[in-house]
């Protein structure tokens, strides 16, 4: 079924090399763009991955959350944004383990409470989304909206913190980029889920960058 | 300027005045430069009133240090910041737009940060824009009270008002898992109120209960802190005691036994005395299911019965 | 005698842009390389009098390959262009012998100046 569906609406079901190569470069720098910024606001060095590109079905976002690698509770805040038609969400999956090393990072005192883990995850998701987001629009050439961002959920295991899919055979565009502190047992998912009607949208974007 | 221009600008500015969103925009200096409708109607301070003061002096509820870094972040950074009322409820403490039936005191608010560069780059201003957002607030707070309340419901015994059956083996399961994993040790005790069909008998069903309800507040009023006790069935309840060993906690048991003889129930005129029986049993290598543990404590709960019961037995 | 240019990045984009952002006036071989190791192999090869080099990469990244180079001294002059902008990864790449450091996306008056500054074209 998943399948026909996207042959039906005529979207990719596969990127190409060239394709998956090139927003994997515009998520190189739009990356290094946000942690530049987070390495400063934390005065420490981010270790910077290969961000990794994939197009899959919304039904296996879970399955590939879980592939994140967080065997214990996390916390995560989710950012939607729209703009030239491309739409998506950006989300933050912190370890709850990260959350006393950041505290001392950013020099908040005082007791490690609910309202204080809010507080460092909306902080560190405004650098890391809104800088990512900044740089990838630079790049594109286009501006995004932004919406609110909103806790998804607090102390969680990564399979719970989100609902199943209303269109699980829709597909999305992942960007998925593991940020890393030096010398400290910090890490954080940084991931980029663009929609099915974004995608061609983007594609057309990506291929002036290859042309031009 | 073209008219067209003049025009679309002098618009814009009545839209910026009379829209349902906050706008503040501050210097470095935290000094306010500009102040829509909004702020004005719902702070009961006129612009011109407020322009160039300190927006610290104009709202001293306002959060300094947090507030600060804040606009340090979005400043230094250049960079827009999201704020939410579930960090903190308000930005400004505002009333609601239903001051007489809101369950809310004050304006739930989501806030965003935005610098604003001078022509040479620089953020010379930071806006601040106010979302009112009371209805969803108050919504998804009413939703997690009911939430937690149904949670609290279906794990309660509504006679006794300890853990029903499900939750309290819940318990027991996590007590064993915990004691395997950290190599530690916890004593299940099993009780039984003595000849309790009589009661019921004697003095009707409303008593059988008085007796229950009775028995449940002296177990409440007794155990420690971290001790978790539960209707296990009719008349018979269980306690875990975790970091106890079995003749800690047959002593516990036994002062409990004592407490319950001793103590005369008043149903209505009559008085009625009670005693229970005890079985207690320790947490062994060699239990794999919380079954194991249970049949051991009830074993043991067996002896003290088949003993002459109003005793405790440990295995 | 043309200058021989390596451009080493991992992504083809990259790569073509690099090239894309070079002097037209400069007279240049370019050859490229997408990993550390490939880029190591044409320095000793002769392939790289300037070397632009990307940080992030698999198999050997740029740290690697600025280590090598000195630790071997090998003949090039290096050029990092990396999308990793903290302050630190600049000093890191300068400390271990890179004579410029290019920000992504490149700026093509920049990499003039740059060049030029040097003396390379």
């Amino acid at each position: 079924m998943s399948s026909d569906h996207a042959q039906e609406s005529g979207l990719p079901q596969e990127l190409t090399e060239e394709q998956r190569d090139c927003y994997q470069e515009i998520a190189n720098i739009a990356m290094g763009q946000a942690a530049a910024l987070l390495s400063r606001l934390l005065g420490v060095f981010i270790k910077l991955p290969i961000p990794r590109v994939n197009l899959f079905e919304l039904a296996d976002l879970n399955m590939a959350l879980q592939s994140l690698d967080h065997d214990e509770a996390a916390s995560a805040v989710c950012q939607g944004f729209a703009g030239d038609g491309i739409t998506g969400e950006a989300l933050i999956i912190f370890n709850d383990s990260n959350f006393e090393d950041i505290a001392q990072l950013m020099n908040y005192s005082g007791e490690q409470s609910e309202a204080m883990h809010v507080e460092l995850l909306m902080d560190v998701a405004n650098i890391l989304i809104g800088a990512f987001l900044k740089g990838l629009a630079n790049q594109m050439d286009l501006t995004f909206s932004h919406g609110h961002p909103m806790v998804l959920g607090q102390h969680k295991l990564v399979r719970d913190l989100l609902q199943p899919s209303r269109q699980p055979w829709q597909q999305t565009l992942a960007i998925e980029i593991t940020y890393s502190l030096e010398d400290h047992p910090v890490n954080c998912d940084l991931l980029l889920l663009f929609t099915e009607d974004s995608i061609r949208i983007m594609n057309q974007k990506v291929a002036y960058l290859l042309d031009d | 300027m073209s008219d067209q221009s003049l025009r679309d600008i002098h618009w814009m500015l009545e839209i910026l005045q009379t829209i349902d969103v906050g706008l503040v925009v501050i210097n470095i200096e935290y000094e306010i430069q500009n102040w829509n409708g909004f702020m004005e109607n719902h702070s009961g301070h006129r612009a011109q009133k407020v322009q160039n003061r300190n927006l610290f002096d104009v709202f001293p509820e306002l959060p300094h240090t947090w507030f600060c870094q804040k606009v340090d972040t979005v400043r230094e950074l250049n960079i827009r910041a999201f704020t939410t009322w579930e960090q903190r409820p308000y930005l400004f403490r505002f009333r609601t737009y239903h001051p007489i039936t809101s369950t809310a005191e004050y304006m739930y608010q989501n806030s965003m940060l935005y610098p604003l560069e001078n022509t040479s780059g620089e953020v010379e201003y930071i806006a601040i824009v106010i979302f009112d957002v009371t209805d969803v607030a108050t919504n998804k707070l009413a939703l997690q009270q009911a939430n937690s309340e149904l949670a609290r419901i279906s794990r309660t015994d509504a006679l006794t008002q300890l853990y029903n059956r499900g939750y309290w083996e819940e318990c027991l399961y996590r007590e064993l898992l915990r004691c395997r994993r950290h190599q530690h040790t916890a004593s299940l005790i099993l009780l039984d109120v003595d000849h309790f069909k009589p009661v019921n008998d004697t003095h009707g069903h409303t008593a059988g209960d008085a007796v229950l309800r009775h028995l449940s507040r002296t177990i409440r009023q007794n155990v420690r802190e971290t001790d978790i006790p539960g209707r296990y069935g009719g008349e018979e309840f269980g306690i875990i005691l975790p970091e106890t060993d079995s003749p800690k906690a047959f002593a516990f048991a036994e002062r409990l036994r004592g407490l319950i003889e001793e103590e005369a129930i008043q149903i209505g005129d009559n008085s009625v005395s009670i005693t229970v029986s005890f079985g207690v049993a320790e947490l062994e290598q060699n239990m794999q299911t919380i079954e194991d543990w249970i049949t051991r404590a009830d074993e043991a709960l067996y002896q003290s019965k088949q003993s002459g019961r109003n005793q405790v037995t440990a295995t | 005698m043309p200058t021989s240019v390596l451009i080493c990045d991992d992504s083809s984009l990259a790569r073509k842009q690099m090239a894309r952002a070079l002097p037209r006036q400069w007279e240049v071989d370019i050859s490229y390389a997408t990993n550390g190791e490939e880029a190591l192999a044409a320095i000793k090869a002769g392939q790289a009098d300037v070397l632009f080099l990307d940080l992030t990469m698999p198999v050997m990244d740029g740290y690697e390959v600025l280590e090598h180079i000195r630790r071997e001294d090998l003949p090039t002059v290096v050029i990092v262009v990396s999308g990793d902008v903290q302050p630190e990864a600049v000093a890191r790449a300068r400390s271990l012998g890179a004579l410029e450091f290019i920000k992504k996306p490149i700026d093509p008056d920049k990499t003039l100046a740059a060049l030029t500054q040097y003396g390379l074209l």
